[in-house]
């Protein structure tokens, strides 16, 4: 029974090639398209659950409330770790984690290494196996180091690396570490990344911050008593805070503030801005994906009922034959669906080639990191697959169900066809143009958006300066750098950084937020650390006073705020006027810049303050450079920056291009929506062809008899036409206020954003009713040229 | 074999019905061969269906060997149509995209038939009506009266009681009518089988032993 169905299935497909066309074509995009965004998200929020005790582990924060300000951080001081153990019941473990590019040296080779410097129990919290060595006494010694099995292979090559020693340069000078353990290579879709892993007590400045409470430095892991929560343990912590912080409990309560330790899931670190191991990624993101895969499967379903309906009310007179010869309903429905479900499994197949063949291509445009290999995940499989049968139910179940309850006599003396209109096909395709248009619509407010952050003016010069992380430089470095570059004709001016301004190839940002008093009331700031020439370099405009200059040996104790910075203090003429910002020297202004974005334009400008220090707080060079051929001025510097740090690890950059970086994730999230709206459009417009063709064909008749009695061919498009695009009008004003709702939402994530215009949704609205029209037209123009002679003689 | 009882038959229309069948009265014996003549309009494919568990009477009682048909459930129905009534049809109604063969074992397939008793039946079928070199080829490759002829070999593949024929032969010529209606006889005569036809032709009414003519719904005396 079931091989006469198939039979059949099969050579209804190969009979009517159009629908077989469209049906598979626009479902094995959809499922190819779905596939790539499910496994997208489903990797996001897989991030770090391979680690069996991944739900007793916590990373922990700060989180400082004043009256002005609330203040987060997972900076935490030395020694908390040691007494967080010994003080707080449920406390298992601990580990401090500080993350450095370790320089490390074999032989005559050197390496930058991604170390991870970690306290002894970190084997034992997270699920990192050792394929040498044993996790007791792995990290007991301070000389001892972990590698992973990728770093032994390009350090020791073929050499058994147990018991090997590697220099590396902490602090500035180099040290003997032996290898105590082999790690297996972390997995990718873990937080943690390493390539080596030693002592905590190897941090470069575990020295400064030994034993003090007031000096906030690494993020800290717990892992908890199976029966503790994170609540309880957040509850538990408050005497230890009482206890211990107490220098800054009086600061903070100056300003009637408070201070609380809170914890994030090891799990929830991947997606929580909060976490230090934060990817960027809004929490959203993931779900966006899911919903733009189910809107596009949504859509290629929709083709699919329609279609299979169209195609059975051609098909009714075998129907009403199959029931005279004894067939039961529930028969032709299983009928109907194992030619559905032939068609999406000939879809399926083809969306994992397709998928195969996009993967690379997908992962390189929207920088993602997604394999198949995902399917070796039982349950990931078992979904998949259910999903499938889900869709195949849904798309071929309805049409089934619908054909198999015709009234048989009817069907026999073929009075019944396909409709003009039906109800529910009109609303589908109003559905799928709704789609189709919120995501058109959301589309060009998304590059609005984008291309207003990207063109707005930021207040300083972002295209003529270059930025080089100084990463382990040596401290001289920047002076080493003014005098090279002295020589260079193209270089106007040279300046150095705490923060870089957007987000350099090195990838790190910042703040640094600090409140005080002044005149009695509390105030609240962003601290950068500068160096000469800041404003110079960057044509920064100084409203009042100077900038910091050399001439002036007082500089040091100076500071230069900006125009929020002055009207917080509110002084009619702020030069000269005492900060004291950590008690202890007093700290006069010198000089008002002009507010500038030093950060991204989700944020207001914040109150700011600029000091000097020794070139040791600078983490980044800004060179002006003013030249014809940028890109070459740029490899001038680069050479000159590797000559004198050979270990430099990022390279230098433009500015407008870390501006740029800074809003990676948005211009991501436009590709893919962007594509997404695409194919919704090409889909949906597959299925709007393959129903016109349908229509015209059953409407042949009444064409040619227009025909005869005189109408013209451009009437009969008109006509043709007209009902297709009422239903896309319909869809507009549906999808319009929909795509408005949502974008207004995200817009609120932009301090400065864009409005949105009524002209979006007209645009988006005329364009999905040309693409319809044409589509129809394609269609319609061929049936009213058609001789209506051959459409009447048939009867 | 047939028991019509007061048959009636209507459709509404705007406020007021269109009566098609007026308490038509026809028992119909095994074994006989009937023809159903009337003009156009005149009820008579109605009254085929009803009889073929087609359609529903919207009055009267229908006995299908002695059972009343309205107190049978779905399933009971669908065993009646597998089992013990054969159609044919004027537009023959193959199924396009199954060859001759597929097409005639298609109603044993419903019947769940081994497929080796199946391969048996279908066999001597094709056998019996010459169609053997034909059992490869799709119903659009065949003339008119040879569709025909395999309508005619899957309504008897079920091995029916009776053969209800809706103007079986109305898109024919006469020389191919012929052959159909001599099939139909031989049917009724060798194998028992009851025959009710409508048909507007006298010749072909000669082949059967009853003629019944309808008129506006009624049976005319």
């Amino acid at each position: 029974m079931l091989t006469s169905y198939l039979k059949i299935a099969w050579r209804n497909l190969r009979k009517q090639k159009v629908f077989a066309t469209v049906n598979i074509l626009g479902m094995s995009t959809a499922l190819c398209v779905a596939l790539l965004l499910s496994l997208t998200a489903y990797r996001e929020w897989t991030y770090d659950n391979f680690h069996e005790n991944g739900n007793q582990i916590y990373q922990l924060m700060t989180e400082e409330h004043g009256s002005f300000h609330t203040k987060k951080g997972t900076s935490m001081v030395e020694p908390l770790a040691a007494t967080l153990k010994k003080e707080v019941p449920g406390v298992v473990r601990t580990t401090r984690i500080g993350e450095v590019n370790m320089p490390v040296r074999y032989g005559a080779n050197h390496y930058y290494l991604e170390a991870q410097m970690v306290d002894a129990d970190f084997l034992q919290m997270f699920t990192f196996p050792l394929v040498a060595g044993n996790k007791q006494d792995a990290l007991q010694q301070l000389n001892q180091v972990i590698i992973t099995q990728k770093t032994a292979a390009s350090l020791f090559k073929q050499e058994e690396p147990v018991g090997k020693t590697i220099e590396v340069n902490l602090g500035g000078k180099w040290q003997p570490l032996i290898v105590s353990a082999v790690a297996a290579n972390v997995p990718d879709n873990s937080g943690l990344q390493f390539d080596l892993l030693t002592r905590f007590e190897n941090a470069p400045d575990y020295v400064e911050i030994k034993g003090k409470w007031d000096a906030a430095s690494y993020p800290l892991f717990v892992q908890l008593d199976p029966a503790v929560t994170g609540a309880l343990f957040e509850r538990s912590v408050i005497p230890i805070v009482h206890k211990y912080y107490v220098e800054k409990l009086t600061d903070i309560k100056k300003d009637e503030g408070t201070l609380v330790i809170k914890t994030i899931g090891l799990k929830d670190t991947h997606l929580n801005p909060d976490s230090s191991y934060y990817s960027g990624l809004n929490q959203f993101y993931p779900w966006l994906m899911v919903i733009l895969a189910t809107m596009i499967i949504g859509i290629a379903c929709i083709n699919f009922i329609n279609l299979s309906i169209a195609r059975a009310f051609g098909r009714s007179s075998e129907i009403g034959l199959r029931k005279s010869l004894g067939a039961m309903d529930s028969q032709l429905m299983i009928q109907f669906w194992s030619e559905a479900f032939l068609l999406c499994f000939f879809s399926f197949l083809l969306s994992i080639v397709f998928t195969v063949l996009v993967l690379p291509y997908y992962n390189r445009v929207f920088g993602h990191d997604v394999a198949l290999s995902l399917f070796h995940n039982p349950w990931l499989l078992l979904g998949a697959l259910t999903a499938f049968l889900t869709i195949t139910l849904l798309a071929g179940g309805y049409p089934a169900w619908k054909v198999a309850r015709l009234n048989i006599v009817q069907v026999l003396k073929g009075k019944l066809g396909l409709s003009k209109s039906s109800t529910m096909r009109n609303g589908l395709i109003v559905v799928q143009f709704v789609v189709a248009i919120v995501l058109i619509s959301c589309t060009t407010i998304i590059w609005q958006q984008l291309n207003f952050i990207q063109s707005a003016s930021l207040g300083y010069n972002a295209i003529q300066v270059i930025s080089i992380p100084i990463d382990n430089a040596p401290s001289n470095a920047l002076a080493a750098m003014r005098n090279s570059l002295a020589q260079l004709p193209e270089v106007q001016s040279v300046t150095g950084s705490m923060l870089n301004l957007g987000l350099g190839k090195d990838g790190s940002s910042g703040n640094w937020t600090r409140g005080f008093d002044y005149k009695g009331r509390p105030v609240s700031t962003q601290n950068i650390i500068v160096d000469y020439d800041y404003a110079k370099t960057l044509d920064l405009k100084i409203v009042a006073g100077r900038d910091f200059s050399r001439n002036y040996g007082t500089d040091s104790t100076a500071v230069v705020i900006n125009e929020l910075m002055a009207k917080q203090l509110g002084e009619k003429d702020p030069i000269g006027v005492e900060l004291m910002m950590n008690d202890k020297v007093p700290l006069h202004v010198i000089g008002v810049v002009k507010d500038y974005h030093f950060e991204s334009l989700r944020k207001k400008i914040d109150p700011l303050v600029m000091t000097m220090k020794d070139a040791s707080s600078l983490g980044y060079i800004f060179i002006k450079v003013q030249t014809n051929n940028p890109v070459n001025a740029l490899k001038k510097i680069q050479q000159t920056w590797r000559r004198i740090n050979p270990l430099a690890e990022h390279d230098a950059s433009f500015l407008d291009e870390n501006t740029q970086r800074m809003y990676r994730h948005e211009q991501r999230f436009s590709k893919i929506f962007m594509s997404g709206a695409l194919l919704a459009i090409i889909i949906s417009c597959m299925g709007l062809f393959a129903i016109a063709v349908l229509v015209m064909a059953h409407r042949q008749k009444e064409i040619g008899v227009r025909k005869v009695l005189g109408a013209s061919v451009s009437g009969i498009v008109l006509l043709l036409s007209k009902d297709f695009l009422r239903l896309v009008l319909v869809a507009v004003v549906i999808a319009s206020p929909v795509a408005w709702y949502f974008m207004h939402r995200w817009l609120q994530g932009f301090e400065f954003r864009v409005n949105i215009h009524w002209w979006v949704f007209v645009i988006a609205g005329v364009l999905a009713i040309c693409i319809a029209f044409v589509t129809i037209s394609l269609q319609s123009i061929k049936a009213a040229l058609a001789n209506p002679v051959n459409s009447l003689n048939r009867e | 074999m047939i028991q019509l009882q007061k048959i009636s038959k209507h459709y509404p229309v705007g406020f007021g019905k269109n009566d098609i069948l007026k308490d038509i009265d026809l028992t119909i014996n095994e074994g006989e061969f009937v023809s159903i003549m009337g003009p156009s309009g005149s009820g008579k494919s109605t009254l085929l269906h009803i009889m073929g568990l087609l359609e529903e009477p919207s009055e009267g009682q229908y006995l299908f060997e002695g059972e009343r048909v309205d107190k049978m459930n779905e399933k009971k129905r669908t065993q009646l149509h597998r089992g013990s009534i054969g159609f044919v049809f004027q537009a023959y109604h193959l199924i396009d995209e199954l060859t001759v063969y597929e097409n005639i074992e298609t109603p044993l397939l419903y019947k769940n038939i081994p497929s080796s008793e199946r391969k048996s039946r279908v066999a001597d079928v094709l056998d019996r009506f010459n169609m053997v070199a034909k059992k490869d080829l799709f119903p659009s490759q065949l003339s008119g009266g040879q569709q025909q002829l395999v309508g005619i070999a899957r309504a008897i593949i079920g091995e029916p009681r009776v053969i209800l024929a809706d103007e079986p032969t109305g898109n024919l010529h006469s020389d191919q009518a012929k052959i159909i209606m001599q099939l139909f006889k031989h049917l009724n005569e060798q194998d028992k089988i009851t025959i009710i036809q409508v048909t507007h032709s006298d010749v072909n009414a000669t082949y059967g032993n009853r003629v019944i003519q309808i008129r506006d719904g009624h049976i005319q005396p």
